[in-house]
């Protein structure tokens, strides 16, 4: 276990398993290198990336599949290599793969998520990378609406939203 | 936007210093390359586009701002 400073959760114990190296960093954050996936069931459907470094920085997330069901991977062979993924074919969502697409907040308006250039974890590297797309498919500021939450009995009692168990 | 027409080894200019050629064309995409002076920043423009998003998604959010999103996002 490994004890990580959080901008949202106080100080937290995490798993190795939830950390993740960046070797190339995020864009504009080329020098945090270390990032830990943070998944908390009041704050759900978001999740959470967490710079190790730097526990000021987390960027808010979402679970690709939750913003577009439909949506397709398109890794390009270069990021596939840098992922430690097989470069012949696309990783397999889920399994293989943890996708997220970053969420920017704007205030009254609804959030928008990068489609653009989702994060992608490789699940047993545990490296991930922030792998733009090359064709121009999807939007890098996709507005979310209201998401089926998974079942979780705390957000429809009316209980205080923030006393979370993040799970790392 | 000015639109010009180059095959493969043809180049043109921008500026004095700036020069971009078309390289090779194949059916997966065009190769360019650029000769530029060192301080000349190139950034592929989704790039430029991610670290705009990445910078703003990091600014984000308040416990309050985050709450508020996620009370959106819940059906």
């Amino acid at each position: 276990m490994l004890s990580v400073e959080t901008k949202y959760f106080g100080t937290l114990l995490c798993a190795e398993g939830s950390v993740f190296d960046f070797p190339q960093g995020l864009p504009a954050f080329e020098e945090e290198k270390t990032f830990v996936l943070i998944e908390a069931p009041e704050g759900a459907p978001l999740v959470f990336l967490q710079s190790l470094a730097r526990a000021s920085l987390c960027f808010v997330a979402l679970p690709i599949l939750v913003v577009d069901q439909n949506y397709r991977l398109a890794v390009a062979p270069e990021d596939l290599e840098n992922l430690g993924l097989d470069t012949e074919r696309q990783p397999e969502l889920g399994s293989e793969v943890t996708v997220l697409a970053l969420v920017s907040l704007h205030g009254e308006l609804s959030p928008t998520a990068n489609l653009m250039a989702p994060v992608v974890l490789h699940v047993k590297s545990r490296r991930g990378m922030q792998a733009i797309r090359r064709d121009s498919r999807y939007s890098h500021a996709y507005p979310v609406e209201a998401q089926p939450a998974p079942k979780d009995p705390a957000s429809s009692n009316g209980q205080k939203a923030w006393s979370p168990e993040p799970k790392c | 936007m000015l639109v010009l027409r180059r095959r493969a080894g043809e180049s043109f200019l921008i500026g004095d210093e700036i020069e971009v050629e078309l390289l090779a064309v194949t059916a997966q995409g065009a190769k360019i390359g650029i000769r530029a002076p060192r301080e000349t920043i190139v950034l592929r423009k989704e790039l430029k586009i991610t670290q705009e998003q990445n910078a703003h998604a990091a600014n984000a959010a308040s416990l309050e701002d985050l709450e508020q999103t996620i009370k959106k996002l819940r059906p």
